[in-house]
Order: C-alpha cells, then sequence, then structure tokens
C-alpha cells in the first residue's frame, strides 16, 4: 500500500465538493479517477498530493518521494526545458553534472531533441511543453504520480505515445519496480486503457461511487479490448453522469 | 550570444542617439528664437561643460552628490525592496500599506527637503534623507506588486517537487519580481540623483547643488545648463550602466519568446 484516503470530505466555502471518499493505492498500481468536470478530480488528487488539506479525513501516505503533472504544464518561464526538467531533482542532493544527465534522459524518454533543452518554454509547442512536464514529474524517480488530466491538450498520437510510456515507467501492473498513479482523466477509452482499477466520482453524490477493477492485465489489454469494455460499460448507470449530457445544461 | 548582445546594445544606442539629436535640434532653435541669456546653445553648454570639468572642486562636487544619490538610492531600494516583499505576501499588510504608499508618493518631493532642512539641518543628511523619504515608496510598490501578483499555481507546482520557502522564493517570486523591481529601481535612480541635487541646492549642502546655487547668483547660465546636462548624463548613466545589462543579464528569458521585429 502506498497512499490511503480515509473518508476524505471537503468543502469550498460551505459549499460541500467531496463526501466520505475511500481509495487505497497498491504498490505500482494505477487508479483512474473518472467523473463530470466539476465533481471535484482535481479537488480529490491536490488533497492526495498534500496541496490542499482536507477538511475531513485522513491522507496516509508510505513513500519518500511523488511528483505530480498538472493540467497546464506549469513550467517556469525563466528556465529551459532542461533545467525545468531538472527542477525536482535540486532537492535530491545530487551533482550538477548528474542532474543534466538524468534530465537528459528523460527528455529523451519523451521524445524531445538535445537541441530542445536549451530552448525557453516560450519557444516550445504546447506539446513539447506538455512532454517537458510529464519528464519532469518522471525524473525524479517518484514512487507515487498524480496526474492531472496531462493529456487533454495534445493530439492523438502524441497522447497515445504518452500513455505507453506512462504504462511502461508504471512498470507492469502491481508489484512492479515502477511508479503507482494516481491518474485524473475524463476520457473512459483513456481509463480503461491504463488503469488496473476505476474509481468512479460523481458531482450528485459529492464523492466516489464506485471503484471497480478493469478485467485484465493492463500491458496486455489491446486496442479491441479496449473499445469492448469502454462499449459495454458506458451503457451502464455508473457512468450515465460521465457519458451523457444528462442534467447538464449548456445554453 | 555576446555578440548579438553587444550589437543589440549598440543598435538600441544608435536609435536612441537619433532621438537625443531631435532634441538637441529643437534645443538650438529655442536657444535662436530667445537668444543667449536666456537659453545658451548646444555648443556653448558644451564649452561650458569644458570648463566645469576643468575646474577646481568638479571631482569633489561630483563626488559627494553621487555619494548622497548612491547612499541615498540604496537605502531606498533595499528598504523599499524588502519591506515591499514582506507586505506583499500578507493580504493585511498590503491592504493597509497601498492607501499609505499612494498619499506618501503624493508628497512634493520639495516639501520633503524642506522638512528634512527643519529636522536634520543644513547639511549632506537632509539631502540623503529626502532622497530616501521620496524615492521609497517606489521600490516598496514594485516589489508589493510583484510578490502580490505570483504565480501561485508555480508555487504549489514547485511544493509538489519538494521546494521549501526559501527556494520557492528564489525560482518562482524572485524572477517574477525582478520584471516589477527594475521599472521601479530606474525611476527611483533617476529620483535619486534629481531630489539629491534639489536638496543640495536648497540647504547649501556643496555638491553639484552648491555649484548651481554659485551659478545662479552670478547669472552664469551656461554653467546652469552645463551643470544640468551634466547630472542628466551621470543619471542616464547609471541606469544604462548599471541597471539595464544587469537587466539584460537576468531577464535573458524573457527576450526568448518574442519575435524578432520587437527583439531591440
Ligand atoms: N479554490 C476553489 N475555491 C472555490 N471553489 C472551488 C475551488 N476549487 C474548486 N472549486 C469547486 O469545487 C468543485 C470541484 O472542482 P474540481 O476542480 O475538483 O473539479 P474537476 O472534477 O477537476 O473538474 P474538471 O474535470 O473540469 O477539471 C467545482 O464545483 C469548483 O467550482
Ligand atoms: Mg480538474
Amino acid at each position: 500500500m502506498r497512499l490511503a484516503l480515509d473518508r476524505i470530505g471537503h468543502a469550498f466555502l460551505g459549499r460541500t465538493v467531496l463526501e466520505g471518499c475511500d481509495l487505497l493505492l497498491a504498490n505500482g498500481e494505477i487508479v483512474a479517477l473518472v467523473g463530470p468536470s466539476g465533481c471535484g478530480k482535481t479537488t480529490l488528487l491536490q488533497i492526495a498530493a498534500g496541496l490542499i488539506d482536507p477538511l475531513r479525513g485522513r491522507v496516509r501516505r508510505d513513500y519518500r518521494r511523488h511528483a505530480m503533472v498538472f493540467q497546464e504544464p506549469r513550467l517556469m518561464p525563466w528556465l529551459t526545458a532542461g533545467e525545468n526538467i531538472a527542477y525536482g531533482l535540486a532537492s535530491l542532493d545530487l551533482p550538477r553534472r548528474r542532474r543534466r544527465e538524468i534530465a537528459g534522459v528523460h527528455a529523451r524518454l519523451v521524445g524531445l531533441e538535445p537541441a530542445d533543452l536549451d530552448k525557453y518554454p516560450a519557444e516550445l509547442s504546447g506539446g513539447m511543453r506538455q512532454r517537458v512536464a510529464v519528464a519532469r514529474a518522471l525524473a525524479v524517480e517518484p514512487e507515487v504520480v498524480f496526474f492531472d488530466e496531462p493529456f487533454t491538450a495534445v493530439d492523438v498520437g502524441l497522447r497515445r505515445a504518452l500513455q505507453d510510456l506512462v504504462m511502461r515507467m508504471a512498470g507492469d501492473g502491481p508489484s512492479g519496480q515502477g511508479f503507482s498513479g494516481l491518474f485524473v482523466t475524463h476520457d473512459l477509452a483513456e481509463a480503461v486503457r491504463l488503469a488496473d482499477r476505476l474509481a468512479i466520482l460523481s458531482a450528485r453524490a459529492r464523492g466516489i461511487v464506485e471503484i471497480r477493477a478493469v478485467p485484465g492485465r493492463r500491458a496486455a489489454r489491446g486496442d479491441r479490448d479496449v473499445f469492448e469494455i469502454v462499449q459495454s460499460w458506458s451503457r451502464e448507470e455508473a457512468f450515465a453522469e460521465l457519458v451523457d449530457g444528462e442534467g447538464r445544461h449548456v445554453p | 550570444m555576446r555578440l548579438s548582445w553587444l550589437g543589440r546594445y549598440l543598435w538600441s544606442g544608435w536609435a536612441g542617439a537619433a532621438g537625443l539629436f531631435c532634441l538637441l535640434a529643437a534645443w538650438q532653435a529655442s536657444h535662436e528664437v530667445y537668444g543667449s541669456f536666456v537659453l545658451p546653445s548646444p555648443l556653448q553648454t558644451l564649452a561650458a561643460i569644458r570648463d566645469v570639468v576643468r575646474g577646481p572642486g568638479f571631482v569633489a562636487a561630483v563626488a559627494e552628490t553621487a555619494a548622497r544619490t548612491f547612499t541615498g538610492f540604496g537605502l531606498a531600494a533595499g528598504l523599499g525592496t524588502v519591506a515591499g516583499a514582506i507586505a506583499g505576501y500578507s493580504f493585511a499588510a498590503m491592504r493597509v500599506m497601498r492607501p499609505v504608499v499612494a498619499v506618501v508618493l503624493g508628497v512634493p518631493p520639495i516639501s520633503w527637503i524642506v522638512l528634512a532642512l527643519i529636522w536634520f539641518g543644513a547639511s549632506g543628511g537632509s539631502a540623503v534623507a529626502t532622497v530616501v523619504v521620496a524615492a521609497l515608496p517606489i521600490s516598496f510598490a514594485g516589489a508589493l506588486e510583484g510578490v502580490a501578483t505570483r504565480d501561485r499555481s508555480l508555487d504549489a507546482m514547485a511544493r509538489v517537487f519538494g521546494a521549501g520557502p526559501l527556494r520557492r522564493f528564489r525560482t518562482v517570486t524572485l524572477p517574477h519580481l525582478l520584471s516589477y523591481l527594475f521599472p521601479a529601481w530606474t525611476t527611483t535612480v533617476g529620483t535619486a540623483w534629481k531630489v539629491t541635487v534639489m536638496a543640495e541646492l536648497l540647504a547649501n549642502a556643496g555638491g553639484i547643488g552648491g555649484e548651481l546655487a554659485t551659478a545662479r547668483a552670478l547669472f552664469d547660465i551656461p554653467q546652469v545648463t552645463a551643470w544640468t546636462t551634466l547630472v542628466v548624463a551621470f543619471a542616464l548613466a547609471t541606469d544604462y550602466g548599471l541597471l539595464t545589462p544587469l537587466r539584460e543579464r537576468l531577464e535573458r528569458w524573457r527576450s526568448a519568446g518574442l519575435p524578432w521585429g520587437v527583439k531591440r
């Protein structure tokens, strides 16, 4: 067990967003948090990462290092791509040369050219910035990684490549060598593709309504399996809020 | 890198020189309309500058004024920046300090000079004191705005990656803060030179202000324009010789995102 959320509840300005959320994150496991917009996915993730103190409940952590990929890249405009990737390494007490090496290795992993490392974020494309953010998170060799809809702004091909990278780095399912991940997404196909378990959040129920395991081993799941699981699940009541626009008014 | 930086520096100097020559032309034209007694020509001023520079008290006067200016600037920029940055972290302090700064900034420097003369007597101390009170609110306001408008989402990111408060200040807040500080410091330096000379003149405390007072007593108008031109030159030299290169060095990232034509 890496991370445990016990009866987490939170409210903003008196308006309750989350109530009684329980969740366990096992070693090497990826849990996807899915739910409609505004149901509190980001809030729950930030509580898990320690960025927000929950009003009720407790977070237990059993790891030394975590990292996060945010919904936006959140790069320092005044640091080059390479320095941004190395940002989290500064607290690890490594010599400067070693840090540069690690940054270079992870830049290659996400498909950045060595020449890109000396560019400032303003000189990179949106997809490249998000790749830098992914590299920055993986570079610290974290035991737990928090992802907040990290790939919504990148094109389909790059999204697949980055999903594959996350799966590869997370290791081969539970008990693997890599990291555990908490992965927020509103894309059911993405969740089914890379998660071991799904935690389904609801805006109406203000919290997690169901946790279910995705059939099959993560690495062995083909596109066809993903498609079929998504097809059958999206007809279910539990995913109604996520899949159809019911109860949401867009003028 | 170094060469392109030098090239840009020279190019901006060339563009600036064109503007200056327009100003000189206007000066010459006014001189021809009103005559030497009211407004000496640029050439006459140049000759007067030569005399002034060769004069016996030149180095002493400039050194005295410069010392006061830099003491005042250092105190104003230092205290103002530190106090402003601290206030920027606290909403309560910010709400209290903003109107205070607005009021203090509204007080004309000349009033401070008169008050300082009464409090400290006619000495160099009152010149420095005037510079500090007149220029401190500028740095204070700049630092306050800079810290208050820091990027909180980057701060949260840094927290996730294990950065403590000090490292977060150095890597997240400070680079953002600098873009507010440099304009404030530029204004502060200009104010410091002007106010020092003014205070020296009124306090009769030597320095360039003292020389101006003498020139006025003798109705030596070319010497007045000469000293004036020199003070302007010193103020600009402080800005372009000290602050601008420092800023270029620290904010290289800022020019990275600009399209070609906008790079100076
Ligand atoms: N700092 C805040 N102050 C007040 N209310 C907030 C704050 N942050 C979030 N909320 C509210 O909490 C609710 C949940 O927000 P959250 O950002 O967790 O949603 P989300 O599930 O991540 O949505 P999305 O998929 O659109 O990102 C929203 O109704 C939002 O208005
Ligand atoms: Mg969100």
